[in-house]
């Protein structure tokens, strides 16, 4: 197996909880924080740790608006988020692939 | 730290990552919001209007289409309640999913039903036969955007439609038990097991 197909691996998304929102917000175009937390069953403080690192590499962007006087926050999928993620993808496809054959 | 990580990584663990990654992809788009209190509120009022419509001389067709106008009231309250609770939108995708999903057979039945009521027919049975039959078709549908148990719970209609069309039952019996205890006993399947 080839060592530097892991090197590829991104490390940002390389995190199971990271992994996981990553992966909500590739199928959703936009999804709610509590969303986010509640499909994930994650605490807040968790949640808000991971998206602040995802937020830092650029790979998802946060915006803050009222619902009904209500405070909302909405994370969704850059476009370099999207393409880091659609890498990381393939990546693990690969070392699947190279494991087989 | 670079070669922790690179050893880290197991041909295995990638393919858990992948199947993780999937099936998170898909579970997120199902619908999931109130879906309990709806079919638990649907089951009741749906057996309470079949227990009214039995022992009153209402009219078949008239009364339960009001029945079913109230209902989706209802549903659609509860829907926003829960939206509002949560701090989301009420045309979420997966809610704009299910209802373009639900949209083509529940039309087709409110058509099926003017176009009945205007050549003239009054016939029960056939009504109750048609709504079971679309309304299974509808919630078949919508399973594909929602937990499987939607899509059973939609092949109960449809084969409850068949049965309905070989045995005379009194159409108002059918109702109650269709549209009022399928739907109760789904809502009380979802609350039985929903995780805390």
């Amino acid at each position: 197996m080839n060592p530097e197909t892991f090197q590829k691996l991104d490390r940002v998304i390389h995190e199971a909880g990271r992994m996981a929102i990553m992966s909500l917000l590739a199928a959703n175009a936009e999804m709610s924080f509590t969303e986010i937390r509640d499909t994930l069953n994650m605490t807040d403080g968790n949640l808000a740790m991971h998206i602040r690192a995802l937020q830092q590499a650029g790979y998802v962007g946060v915006t803050k608006s009222f619902q009904d006087k209500r405070p909302r926050t909405t994370c969704s999928l850059t476009s370099s988020g999207r393409k880091a993620f659609e890498k990381y993808i393939e990546t693990l496809a690969e070392i699947v692939r190279q494991s087989q054959g | 730290m670079a070669l922790c990580y690179k050893a880290s990584m197991k041909p295995d663990q990638a393919e858990q990552n992948l199947q993780v990654i999937r099936t998170l992809m898909e579970r997120s788009t199902l619908y999931r919001r109130a879906l309990g209190p709806i079919m638990f509120v649907t089951g009741l009022l749906g057996a309470l209007a079949a227990l009214i419509g039995f022992y009153s001389r209402l009219s078949f067709v008239p009364y339960w289409i009001g029945v079913s106008i109230i209902i989706l009231v209802v549903a659609f309250v509860l829907v926003r309640r829960q939206a509002l609770t949560d701090r989301e939108p009420v045309w979420s995708p997966p809610t704009k999913r299910v209802a373009q999903a639900l949209l083509p057979a529940l039309l087709s039945g409110a058509l099926l039903t003017y176009v009945c009521l205007g050549e003239g027919l009054q016939e029960p049975r056939l009504f109750v036969v048609g709504w079971m039959m679309l309304y299974g078709c509808a919630l078949h549908a919508a399973g594909f955007f929602a937990p499987q148990g939607i899509r059973r719970l939609g092949w109960l209609f449809i084969v409850g439609a068949i049965a309905c069309a070989c045995i005379s039952i009194p159409p108002n019996v059918t109702m109650g038990l269709s549209f009022g205890g399928f739907h109760l006993a789904y809502g009380i399947y979802l609350f039985a097991t929903k995780k805390p």
